[in-house]
Formats: C-alpha cells, structure tokens, sequence
C-alpha cells in the first residue's frame, strides 16, 4: 500500500528536479489553456447532464413504473456497459459521421437534404458519444437510491393530504437529492478524464480537452513532458476538487441510508395510458445506445470494405477480418496481455481489498479511517494522469519494469482498488461479526478464518468487484497508452493502432472479439463464485 | 457438591466502550467463580452487560482490568499483560443469531473445528456422527445449512461447540430466536445435554423464567455490576437484594424502617405505613435501616372476614379483580397503596369487596431500601 501511495504522491506531490514553474507559466499564459479549460468543463458539463437524464429516466421507469418490459430494460440498460469506451466511440463515428455516418446517410435520403444533418465532431457530438457510454453507471446507481428510498415516508405525506406531485417536490425529491448530486459529480469527474471519445472525435475535429492535450504533448516528437505534467496536475486538481466535495456526500448519504436503508419495496407507480410514452421513449433509447452500435460494429465487421449496409454489400460478408485480426502480427500478444492483465489485475485487487475491507470494517485499528481514504485517493487520479506521473516514475527512478507489462499490472490495480474497496466493503459490511468469532471460538487463527469464513461469505461481493474490474481492466486505454510498449501491448492499444490507420472494419471485428472475451469471463467468473460462495 | 472446584473465575472485571467522551462503563468490577459442571446463568434486563462478560470469557472482548481463568489456566489478567487468544481458549459457544455458515453443509459446519486442527477424515467423520447424535441431528450431514429450521441451526451450533470437547460453553441467549413453544422444549433440551456431558455451561439471558428453569445457579446483573448470585429457589424466595426482588417475578415492596433485627432469619419488626409488620430479614440488615419488605402476590392469603391469631394483618377494598384462568389477580388498596394479590380461582372475589390480606412474615422478605438501582417505583405491585 505505501508503495502505492508513493507511486501515487510523489511525482505530482514532489516536482522533481527538471520540473520549472517555467511550465505552468507556459501553459496558463498560453490563451488556449483557457479555451481547453472551457472546453473540458462544457465536456463534462454536457455529459453529466445528459447521462444523468437517460440513466434517471431508466431507473424510474424500471423501479417505480408499471412500463411494459422494464425487465427487460433493466438487462438492456447495461449492455452498453460491457463495450469498450473506444469501440462504442467507433460505432458512434459509423453512426454520425458527416461522411459515412449511417444515420446521416439514411435520414439524408428519407428526407431529401443536401447536407448530413448531425455531425459527430462536434462538441455535442462527443457529449453523446460519451453519455451513451457513460449512462449504466447512472441507472445502477439511481435504482439503487429508488430501491432504498422508504416509500412510506412518501405514503406518509400522501395521507398527511399531499398531492402526489406535491409529495414528489417535498418528500421524493428531498431524499434522492444526495444520491442525484452525487451521480452528477461522478459523472462530471468521469466526463472530465474521459479520453477515447476526445482522442477519437476530438481530436479530428480539433476540440481539444486536457486529457487529449496531454497526451499530445508526449506524444509529439520531442515529448513535452514538463507541459504534459502542468496540464496533468491542473486536471488532478478539478478532479480532487471533485472527489472530495463527492466524498462528503456520499458520507452523508450514507447517514441517510442507515435510518432508511431497509429493504423496503418500492411504491409502483400506476401510469395509465402514459406507460406506453415511457415505453416508446425507453425503446428509443435503447434502439440509439444498444441497438443500433451493436449493429454497425457486427455489421462492420464482416464486410470487406466500410459501407452503407445493402443487400449488395451483404453478399460479400466474410470472416475475413476476424481472419485478418487473428493472424495479425501482435494479436497473439495483446490478447494474451490483456487476458492476463485482467483476470490478474482484478484477483489481486479483491483480494488485496477484501483484506483492507476487513480491516476497515470489522476492525478497530487505529488509522483504519486513513487506510480507507487512501484507498479512494486513486479515484481522483484520472488516467492520463496516472500514466503521466508513471512514467515520472521510471524517469527519476529507474526500475526495470518500465516498458513491460508488470508496469501495467501495478497502474491498474492502483488505478482499480478505489472500486474493489468500495465492492469488498459493501458486502463485508453485511457479514454478521458473529459469523467470524464463531470461527475464532472454534480455534479456528485469523488467517483459516479470512481464508474459509471471510472469503467465502464475501463471494458475491468479491465477484461482483471482480467482473466489474476486470471489464474495466480489459478496455483500459488512456493509462496504457502512455506506459506500453511493443512487447505489453493490449487489445485497446491495438485497436487504437487500427483506427488510426484507418482499418475500420478491422477494428470492428477486433471489438466484437474483445466483447466475447468480456462476456465469456464474466460468465466464468459468476459461475465460480457460485460454486465457492454461497448458492443464491 | 463436595469439593466442586471453580472452573471459570472472574475477578474485578472492568470494561469501557467507546472512546473519549462517548467513554462508557460497562462492567464495574464484576467478580464471580463458577463451579466446574455447573449450568450457571448470566440474568440482567438487556444491557446491563451480560453479553459482554461472556465476550471477555470468550476472549471475543478485551477487558480494561480485572482477570479471567478458565480450568485453573489464565487467559487474561490486566496487571501481568496476560492475554489469550480467542482461538487458543477451551471454549465453544452459540451465539445469538447462531452464526451458521451459510456456505458449508451441517456436516462442515460441526466438522470445522476439527478440520482446520488437521484431523484426519476418518476421525472427523466419526465424531461429526456422535455429535450429531447427541443433538439429534443424525441423519441431516449432507443438508445446506440456510436449508435447515431455526430449531435445527441452534442444534447445528451446539453440536459445532461441542465437537472439541470443551471445557467451558458459553451459550448467549440461544433461546431468544425461537419461537414460544419451542423455546420450551429447546430449554430442556440445554439442560438434558448439559447434565448428560457435565460440561461447565454459562447461559446469557434476560427472561427470568428461562434462568429460573434452566439453572443450577444464577448470577443477577444491573448497570455492569453484579447483584447476587445464588440458586434458582433461593433466589426467587429468599432474595438478598431489591433489584432481585423486582425483576424475578412480580413482588409488592412495602417501605419503612427497620426497629428491630436478631440474628439471621429471625423476624425482625418493621414500621410501615400500614403498622408494625414482621419479616425475615435478609443478611446484614441492621436496626433503625430503611427497608422494604418485599412479598409475592401468589404468597398472601386473602380472607372476606378478619382471620384470628393471625401476624401481619392488613385490611384494604379489591379495586380490580382479573380473572386468568388458573388465578384472580386483584388489586388491593390498602391506607394509599396499591397490593397485588393473586388468589385461588374458586376463591370467587368481586371489585369492592373488603378484604384482610395476610401477609405471612414467612413469605415477607426485609431488604435494604437503598438498593434502587433504576426499579421504578411503579412496578409496586403491577
Ligand atoms: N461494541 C460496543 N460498542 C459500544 N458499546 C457497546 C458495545 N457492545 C455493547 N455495548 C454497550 O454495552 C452495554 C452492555 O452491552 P451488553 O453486554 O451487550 O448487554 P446485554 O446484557 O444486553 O448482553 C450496553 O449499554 C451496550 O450498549
Ligand atoms: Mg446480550
């Protein structure tokens, strides 16, 4: 852990000796740092908007409507989730794209326009680019904050003669306020380090935000380092600055939660006629952010070449491309790194954090509150920015694990332990204590207690963690893309590479690939913590 | 009981919760011994620190002073930094919520002790049998244990402590989860197996019936002190304090002063506002002390006329009469108080009646007046 936290602190902490203010009075006197500002505020902004909006629309409609299918909106709504930030950003490119954007093209013909009437590259293209990838996080959190909410404070104000919007305003709207504010600011801390929908659509069309601009100034030849990191920490800031107001509310939600967090059922709200809007505009939805990327990318990736579906074009499908992709130079290779990365980077941070959640939660060591802040602090480090002082790391420092995949393995696991602990915590708390004394009355020492008690009563927990990591593991991009190296290249990067050059339906078939891989594991990883855990 | 020796001694026991400002005392020094095979019981209203007595024993809590020995060994002692750990004890217990693992089988539940000692299969297997007997549970090893009953997990529990043949068992308030009937039944159950194992048992609770049934000897707890200890009969009929008195059941407490004592159970004279009454005086009662005279409603005679040759007789109108079945309980007001009376139910009595209540100096406990220690004032007689 304390070498974590110094990994962590210290390049940006300590500027180091070829570190100069000279840097940040070039990058702040530079009036574009004001316009990049502007433009990652009103990225983030925009986002966290309109995520919120979507996820908060599903949620009710799901918890608290009698909409026809919710439950199947409710699997739906989290589809989305497991494709990789840059293959939905592609998909959103083949959907809107001025040029070949497929729903350019086709409302163009249906209505008779000369021009495409959307354009990807655009701010507010990115901004839905980016919700659309963004939003299952709000609909899980705020179904939670429905599913908890007591309903019969609300039923209270109903008999108490209010009316039901007016229960809404005073009662309902009060109680989610924490949970609502909450999912914005974590959306707009998101939104801010966001990278693939910036680096993919931003970047052509010339709307820059800080994550892309640092990774420019490494990228370009000589890498500006100095420039880079004033940037990185004026990033850090805002998110800290974020995290932090964050971390009080949630604190204080959590208040909330024990007088009211009983598992109460939901009040269900009857719509009348209306269920059929909130059903035509929960279908809408789905069709924009499921249906029709799914379809673009399997579309693309079994067409020779990139165009317009068509019963022509759907002559000439082929596997080709997974043929390409399979036999491709590297693929061996990222495939293999980026399996490995991980199914190791998420076992190790649950286990590694099921420990500090024990001792957290069920302990009362001193300085276990410290332990449990320093295990969030990763959370405001945004990616980029977490490469950026990596490789500060390795230029003060020389390890010999710059370049290989080790490095890798520790950037995520730091980057990642902020979510293990907040999933190992949850279900620890719900472990009875008796549970493990009854272990330690048995005779049982403290290490066969965590090993068959603890762990696995903890199961569920530690599965959930463990497939969200290793999701988010596996289409990690915006850190590795400052630490790789040929030999730990991954599938992102990969497909980064591909895009780059222009290998559309490459990337296409390397994506759904990567998607299978996903889904595979996580099928995996519940089917074991069933069977070690306890059997719902 | 010649020669019994004390397996579990506890002295001077003293435990906070809570830090700085939120610091609480929870035991104040509670000292007592139990003696080997005995089934002894912790009994206190909830709160009073029950719990975490047994917690010390178990090694589960740590005390801020005082001693612990289990079977003539130390395993803690504030002054010489002696600590043992919980694993390292000779103890088995059940707890409240039981604590079953949900993940294993009743068979890797009970076998857990053994397991993680290594035992060989061979072994574990035949002892998981004979336990599983002795609780009655044969037959149901392969079972999950969230599939079983409450009644089954708390035999689960119990054959799971037992397994390592412990020398002491602590049981924290095992009855409280089950349902009215099978409380009964489970209570007897504990004491057959008690008996059957001679284990040295130590039994949390908080419901009087329960301890009064179940025990060999009884330690009555308040506030993190310890009141007085003694066995179920004694206790119930000769208690030696007022808190006793109140929460064994329901009593009448009379006040007024001590005018004369000789000697233990002689009666002694009390003035009270309803004269001079005779009673037995409990130890340590000493002359012109305030007192109260504590009696049982089942324990007064009530007579329609005014009996003859008789001591300690008062005269009052029955202000209520319930009739229970097995009894009337009626209330008496005797001067400006309030006497509960409970009566035989072919002993037919009616609201208004006058009546003389006898109260037998046999049946009338004197006790310290002082010793209020949180007894409100109206459980008098309720
Ligand atoms: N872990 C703890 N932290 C703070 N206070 C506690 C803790 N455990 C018990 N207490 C307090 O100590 C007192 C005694 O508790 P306990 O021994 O559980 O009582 P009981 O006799 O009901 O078993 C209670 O006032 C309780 O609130
Ligand atoms: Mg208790």
């Amino acid at each position: 852990m304390l070498l974590y936290g110094s990994i962590r602190s210290a390049p940006i902490g300590e500027p180091g000796a070829h570190f100069t203010i000279a840097n940040y009075v070039k990058a702040y006197a530079d009036k574009e740092f004001y316009l990049l500002l502007l433009n990652s505020v009103y990225y983030a902004l925009g986002t966290c908007t309109l995520t919120f909006l979507i996820g908060t629309f599903l949620a009710w409609v799901s918890e608290r409507t009698n909409t026809p299918c919710k439950k199947l909106f409710m699997v739906m709504s989290l589809i989305p989730f497991i494709i990789p930030g840059i293959l939905s950003t592609i998909s959103w490119i083949l959907l809107l794209s001025p040029k070949i954007g497929l729903i350019n093209i086709v409302v163009k013909e249906a209505l008779g326009l000369d021009a495409a009437p959307f354009n990807v590259y655009s701010m507010w293209g990115m901004i839905w680019a980016e919700s659309i990838h963004l939003y299952p996080l709000v609909f899980l959190l705020m179904s939670a904050a429905f599913r908890n909410m007591d309903t019969s404070l609300e039923e209270a104000a109903l008999t108490s003669g209010s009316s039901t919007f007016q229960t809404f305003r005073t009662v309902t709207l009060p109680l989610m306020r924490p949970a609502m504010v909450s999912v914005l600011l974590i959306n707009f801390i998101r939104g801010i380090e966001a990278f693939e929908v910036p680096a993919l659509i931003g970047v052509p069309a010339k709307i820059s935000v800080f994550t892309t601009k640092i990774f420019l100034a490494i990228h370009q030849f000589p890498s500006d380092f100095g420039l880079a990191g004033a940037y990185a920490v004026t990033l850090l800031v805002i998110s800290t600055v974020g995290v932090l107001i964050y971390g009080r509310i949630t604190r204080k939600e959590e208040r909330y939660a024990t007088v009211t967090g009983k598992g109460y059922r939901p009040r269900v709200v009857d719509l009348g006629p209306w269920k059929w809007l909130t059903f035509g505009i929960s279908s809408l939805i789905f069709m924009l952010a499921v249906i029709l990327p799914i379809f673009v990318l399997l579309w693309s990736s079994f067409i020779p070449y990139y165009g317009v579906p068509s019963w022509e074009l759907a002559g000439k499908m082929t596997w080709g491309n997974y043929h390409y992709i399979l036999n491709y130079p590297l693929a061996a290779t990222a495939f293999k790194n980026s399996f490995y990365l991980s199914v190791g980077t998420a076992t190790l941070v649950m286990l590694l954090t099921s420990v500090i959640a024990w001792i957290t939660v069920k302990t009362k060591l001193p300085g276990r509150a410290f332990l449990d802040t320093m295990c969030f602090i990763p959370i405001a480090m945004p990616g980029i920015v977490l490469g950026v002082s990596l490789i500060w790391v390795y230029l003060t420092i020389p390890i010999p694990i710059y370049g290989t995949i080790w490095v890798l393995l520790l950037a995520y696991m730091t980057k990642y332990i902020p979510y293990g602990i907040r999933a190992a915590s949850a279900s620890m708390i719900q472990i009875n204590k008796e549970l493990e004394e009854a272990s330690f009355t048995a005779g049982g020492t403290w290490f066969q207690t965590f090993w068959k008690i603890i762990l696995p009563l903890l199961m569920p927990g530690f599965t959930a963690g463990w497939i969200y990591i290793s999701i988010i593991a596996l289409r990690e991009l915006s850190t590795s893309i400052l630490l790789y190296s040929y030999n730990s290249t991954v599938l992102s990067i990969m497909a980064f590479d591909l895009w780059e050059g222009g290998q559309y339906t490459y990337v296409c078939a390397l994506g759904v690939l990567m998607v299978l891989l996903l889904v595979t594991m996580a099928g995996i990883a519940r089917k074991l913590g069933a069977k070690i855990g306890i059997a719902e | 009981m010649a020669e019994t020796r004390d397996m579990v001694q506890i002295e001077a026991l003293e435990k906070y919760f809570g830090e700085d400002k939120e610091r609480v005392h929870v035991l104040k020094g509670v000292s007592l011994n139990i003696p080997e095979g005995s089934l002894y019981t912790f009994l206190g209203p909830s709160g009073c620190g029950k719990t975490t007595t047994l917690r010390c024993v178990a090694g589960l809590e740590r005390p801020d002073g005082g001693r612990i020995s289990i079977g003539g060994q130390t395993v803690f002692a504030s002054g010489e930094r002696v600590y043992v750990p919980t694993n390292k004890r000779p103890i088995g217990m059940v707890f409240q919520s039981y604590a079953i693992w949900p993940h294993m089988t009743v068979a890797e539940n009970v076998a857990y002790p053994l397991t993680i000692q290594r035992k060989s299969k061979d072994e574990i297997k035949k002892r998981v049998g004979e336990v599983l007997k002795v609780v009655g549970l044969d037959g149901l090893e392969d079972r999950p244990a969230p599939k079983l009953s409450g009644g089954q997990q708390q035999r689960v529990a119990f054959a799971r402590a037992l397994i390592n043949e412990p020398k002491v068992m602590l049981l924290d308030e095992p009855l409280s989860n089950l349902d009215a009937k099978l409380r009964v039944q489970m209570r007897s159950e504990i004491k057959a197996l008690q008996r059957r194992t001679n284990i040295t048992t130590i039994f949390v609770t908080h419901d009087q019936a329960e301890a009064l049934a179940i025990s060999d000897q009884i330690a009555v707890m308040h506030g993190g002190v310890l009141i007085e200890v003694g066995a179920p009969h004694q206790l119930y009929t000769r208690p030696k304090r007022r808190f006793t008195a109140t929460f064994l059941g329901l009593t009448n407490l009379l006040n007024g002063k001590v005018l004369e004592v000789s000697g233990d159970s002689q009666p002694g004279k009390m003035q009270t506002k309803k004269g001079v009454l005779s009673f037995i005086p409990a130890p340590g009662l000493k002359k012109d002390q305030a007192a109260v005279i504590s009696i049982r409603p089942e324990n007064i005679p009530l007579h329609k006329t005014q009996p003859q040759g008789l001591e300690n007789v008062v005269d009052g109108i029955i202000t209520e009469a319930i009739f229970m079945g097995d009894s009337y309980q009626c209330k008496v007001a005797v001067a400006d108080d309030i006497v509960a009376v409970h009566t035989h139910p072919f002993n037919a009595v009616n609201v208004g009646d006058k009546v003389y209540l006898h109260l037998d100096p046999a049946s009338c406990n004197g006790l310290p007046a002082d010793d209020k220690e949180g007894v409100d004032e109206s459980m008098l007689g309720d």
